[in-house]
């Protein structure tokens, strides 16, 4: 099929973009790489009355280096992040992730800004933007807003962004020193989206983990941080039948559902093997190991 | 000159590249109407209502059209080449999900598609049968009434089996197979189901009909342009020469484009408002026209104890989905060869063609083979661990080898099944030590081989001409789907004329113009068709030399042929027109399933499988695959090789990934996002071994091999995550969830307790 009638306009600054959307009243999509927006629209899931296309506002696409932080515009290309070299110090992890992003085709073309806003439930990016505690820069006509990852993501397909507004800015805190990561995904296939994947960084001193942090993807209408699995690890070294109770916890924390690809047992089964690898990975990257 | 034995590039490559090759998707003609199809969302029920008015008045829409217009033109408007049990749009019944049941006209597509939107149709719902086996039961009938073809000469004998949804059903008995079973030492019995796939071709069905004043032409992407010609030229009551069928490139076929698909309801469309029709379908709509028989395979072998078969019986119930389409040649064909390339003396097979709700099922890239090796080679194995033996030297003890006679009673000749088997296991390094991996990841290995009977008895007619200045065109109707085929005829006729290859000019499908062929499917184009070109060309040979003794020349004369015809006709003028018609011989099974003779030609493929098995997920990862074929002599290596590891390629899908899902009728997963074809990425290192032998009928000694690729597949991925991890799966394709599951089982731990 092809996409129903639409209006387009091609902004060229985010204060047109907004304006454009709010004129709109609620029937505008915003369109950046178009790797989900065109497949929806060609299958009719979605009608706007009017696209509005971001890929022309100068200034929209960067990877900034702060004191604390990596400031990513919504712009920027999977293809940009995945291959940064900022990215690979600060946030390895994050480059890892991009690896499992589809195909390159789509991640020349795909953007952070607008993974984050599709909010597919089993995309890699939500989970990484929950994992590192992103903040989420948003503007609209009535100003600025800033929320957090964890508060963005409300169900599947379905985050915190009005229908006027835009997702302008992605800030993600560089991790501490003595931070080690992994990173676990099951697809079908090559580039599939996740039946099930987690990420998750230890920080590690004196042998015992300071902080912990584990998020999952494809395993419920959202991304999820196992928050309650993290806190067991603190003030522990990482032992296998800690990683067993943590991997429990992780799986008590998820409601996966059935679906063509896999069953909900498949995929909780899958969260604490993932779990198991991914912690390891952590422990053996916070020791100072490849 | 050499041409023949060589690799030798595809003629059409660069033309393919640089996106000028001809396909039916790219056809316009002045006033043409393109339509869309508004299918039926239930599985069986009877049609109460079509309402078309809203589609009738919407700005652009030229006419709707329902089952009752077309039986206006077509009082009986039903085709197939085994039951003329297909209505060209529904009729009274609608009986699978995604049936045509109105078509939409309009000259934008667009508006064709928005008028289908605005189609509704009632149903009274019918109580429908989605398995092969409950459909044993006659409780429930897809079809009140059937009526046979009698199109081909292998299906003669088909008949309505009233108050069934048998549509045919294949009995052969050699030997006594109880009685052999009762002295076996031991007997093992197994189940194995087959999953419903579908062929994907990149390029989606598409046909277009132009009506004209005393000549329908259709313009079609099918695989089978003379069946076209002669059932539309029935369903009208015409003579074949008032149809004319035109096939260029086709963007794969693997027999989803066998017979008639799109046809038949152009040519009416067409017909009834008198302007050129075309329709060409998305990716989604193929889900809903053919697809690949899922199966229900019962096997049971009697084995003595130093490991003789000596006994094996099969039944197979094929899902042939709401249409026979030409499924029961898939399960009377493959019939004669499901109890595998071995040498066993009490053979039974029961092979049935099944109706039921669903989307028809036909020829997969041969004809329900595979599904039957996925059975047999999975029991071959599991019967050599049952008796502690190695499952290599217990194949060797069994196989088939020439001279000996096949299940169906033909003795089996010039078919290399020792040298393929052989070739395998030496690239396989199988007597060599293997590394079976540690911890979570464990490796193993797994081999397969099988034998498939050609189909027969079916004609293939060429004809050559060499023009005045010696240049030579060859017409045919084989369709070139990607397989090569314009490459090797012309490499047949450079031979026999001595000429390269590159200058023999190919035509493609235009029933006006091209001569008669059973279709281009079960690889039999090359053997077929490549032995009447052969023909042809010693033909036209002989009748150039006869020109060269009319015009005084001496015997034995190395003018060039311009010069002779020059001699001849005083001028640049005139043709030699060479011609062959090719029919192999044939006997038909008598009342037990047997035959003397059941093919001109046998077909055999194998496969070596090393995988790797996570443990703790079930993921697989296929670290080698080699295939293995006899190519008898190739004739083209290079080209034989890409036909080896494309058909892997396509049956790894069907092993691993691909799958139709079904719920309550609905095809769940109607779309390449959610119907698993391999990716680049997903494709293991494939080693072709191109197995030599001789055809001693072939074209030069060759045979076809466009299938022998997908036999061992399956089976060999299966047989080697047994060897790695210790657990059987039974039923396709191998997910990793499957894996995992029966892991877990193993363990007296099922994952849903978790």
């Amino acid at each position: 099929m092809k996409p129903p009638v639409f209006d387009y306009i091609a902004a060229t600054s985010t204060d047109m973009a907004v304006a454009a959307l709010a004129a709109a009243g609620g029937e505008a999509k915003i369109i950046a790489g178009g790797q989900s927006l065109m497949p929806m629209l060609s299958f009719r899931l979605l009608r706007p009355s009017l696209l509005v296309d971001i890929n022309r506002i100068p200034g929209l696409a960067y990877i900034e280096e702060a004191d604390t932080c990596l400031r990513i515009g919504a712009l920027t290309r999977h293809f940009q992040i995945e291959t940064s070299p900022v990215i690979a110090r600060h946030l390895p992890v994050l480059s890892a992730a991009m690896t499992h992003v589809a195909h390159l085709a789509i991640r020349n073309r795909g953007t952070i800004g607008g993974s984050l806003s599709h909010g597919d439930p089993a995309a890699e990016l939500p989970m990484i933007a929950v994992l590192l505690d992103a903040t989420l820069h948003i503007e609209s006509v009535s100003g600025q807003r800033a929320v957090r990852a964890q508060d963005f993501f409300l169900d599947a397909l379905t985050v915190d962004l009005d229908s006027a507004e835009v997702l302008a800015e992605i800030i993600l805190p560089k991790l501490p020193p003595n931070t080690g990561w992994g990173f676990e995904e099951i697809a079908r296939r090559h580039g599939d989206f996740a039946i099930a994947a987690v990420a998750a960084t230890l920080t590690v001193s004196d042998g015992s983990i300071r902080q912990a942090r584990i998020a999952l993807t494809g395993v419920g209408p959202t991304p999820v941080r196992a928050a309650a699995a993290e806190t067991l690890l603190i003030g522990h070294a990482l032992e296998n039948k800690l990683v067993e109770s943590v991997a429990r916890a992780v799986r008590a924390a998820i409601a996966p559902e059935d679906d063509l690809h896999a069953s909900a047992d498949y995929r909780r089964h899958l969260a604490g093997v993932l779990t198991d690898r991914a912690l390891h990975a952590a422990w053996r990257r916070a020791q100072g190991e490849p | 000159m050499n041409q023949v034995g060589r690799d030798f590039p595809r003629l059409e490559v660069r033309a393919k590249v640089t996106g000028r090759a001809e396909y039916t998707h790219h056809l316009r003609l002045p006033g043409m109407l393109y339509g869309k199809v508004f299918r039926s969302t239930v599985p069986h029920g009877r049609i109460l209502h079509i309402d078309t008015e809203a589609a009738r008045k919407l700005p652009g829409v030229h006419r709707v059209i329902t089952g009752e217009d077309i039986k206006k033109l077509i009082p009986e408007p039903y085709y197939g080449p085994a039951f003329h049990d297909q209505p060209i749009l529904a009729l009274e019944k609608v009986r699978h999900v995604g049936e045509p049941v109105a078509v939409v006209l309009a000259s934008d597509p667009h508006v064709a598609e928005q008028g289908v939107q605005l189609i509704s149709a009632e149903y009274e719902e019918l109580p429908a049968v989605y398995d092969e086996v409950q459909a044993m039961k006659p409780d429930i009938l897809v079809h009140e009434v059937l009526k046979p073809a009698g199109t081909f000469a292998d299906l003669k004998h088909l008949k309505d089996r009233g108050g069934t949804n048998v549509a045919l059903d294949y009995h052969l008995r050699r030997g006594d197979v109880d009685g052999a079973l009762a002295k076996a030492d031991h007997v093992i019995e197994h189940t194995f189901k087959t999953q419903q796939c579908l062929h994907v071709a990149f390029e989606p069905f598409v046909s277009v009909a132009d009506p004209g004043d005393s000549k329908l032409t259709i313009y079609t992407a099918n695989q089978s342009p003379s069946f076209v010609r002669i059932e539309i030229a029935r369903l009208f009551g015409w003579p074949e020469n008032r149809v004319r069928v035109k096939v260029p490139y086709v963007g794969g076929g693997f027999g989803g484009k066998l017979y008639i698909k799109l046809e038949a309801l152009v040519a009416a469309l067409a017909m009834l408002v008198r302007r050129p029709v075309k329709i060409a379908l998305t990716m989604e709509e193929q889900f809903y026209v053919i697809t690949k028989h899922p199966t229900t395979f019962r096997i049971k072998s009697g084995v003595t104890k130093d490991g003789r078969i000596i006994a094996r019986s099969c039944e197979v119930h094929w899902n042939g989905g709401a249409y026979a389409d030409i499924g029961p040649r898939v399960a009377q064909k493959s019939g004669f060869t499901a109890a595998g390339p071995y040498d066993i003396d009490n053979v039974s097979v029961d092979s049935y063609e099944m109706y039921t709700n669903r989307t028809p099922a036909g020829a997969l890239r041969c004809f329900g083979i595979p599904q039957l090796v996925w059975a047999y080679e999975s029991h071959t194995d599991l019967i050599a661990r049952e008796i502690g033996m190695d499952p290599v030297e217990f194949r060797h003890k069994n196989l088939l080898r020439n001279g000996r006679p096949q299940a169906s009673g033909t003795i089996l000749k010039d078919a290399a099944i020792p040298e393929v088997f052989q070739a395998l296991v030496k690239r396989m390094n199988w007597d060599a030590p293997f590394d079976r991996g540690a911890g979570i990841l464990r490796r193993g290995r797994g081999i397969a081989i099988a034998l498939k009977a050609v189909i027969s008895p079916t004609t293939s007619v060429a004809v050559i001409n060499i023009s005045a200045d010696g240049s030579i065109t060859l017409f045919t109707g084989s369709v070139d789907m990607g397989q090569g085929s314009d490459t090797a005829y012309a490499l047949i006729v450079g031979e026999v004329l001595g000429v390269p290859a590159e200058d023999v000019r190919v035509v493609h499908s235009d029933t006006d113009v091209t001569p008669y062929d059973m279709g281009t499917l079960g690889s039999r184009s090359f053997y077929h068709m490549g032995n009447a070109v052969r023909l042809a060309a010693e033909d036209a040979r002989g009748k150039l030399r006869a020109l060269a003794t009319e015009a005084g020349l001496p015997e034995g004369t190395n003018y060039p042929p311009v010069e002779i015809f020059k001699k001849r006709y005083g001028m640049q003028a005139g043709n030699v027109i060479g011609t062959a018609t090719f029919l192999p011989t044939y006997s038909p099974p008598d009342a037990q399933g047997l035959s003397s003779n059941v093919t001109p030609f046998w077909m055999v493929g194998g496969a070596g499988a090393e995988v790797e098995v996570d443990t703790e997920t079930g993921h697989v990862r296929v670290l080698r695959l080699v295939n293995a074929a006899d190519c008898g002599k190739p004739i083209n290596p290079a080209v034989a090789r890409t036909q080896l590891s494309g058909a892997a390629i396509m049956q790894l899908g069907f092993t691993l990934s691909e799958a139709m899902h079904l719920d309550g009728g609905q095809v769940t997963n109607a779309s390449l996002a959610d119907y698993k074809i391999p990716g680049m990425a997903d494709i293991p290192p494939i080693e072709c071994e191109l197995v030599t032998a001789e055809q001693h009928n072939g074209p030069f000694g060759a045979k076809g091999l466009g299938e022998s690729g997908t036999f061992g597949v399956s089976p060999a991925i299966a047989n080697a995550i047994h060897d790695a991890v210790g657990v059987r799966i039974m039923e396709l394709p191998i997910t990793a969830e499957a894996v995992l599951r029966a892991l877990r089982a193993k363990e007296g731990r099922p994952l849903d307790d978790e």
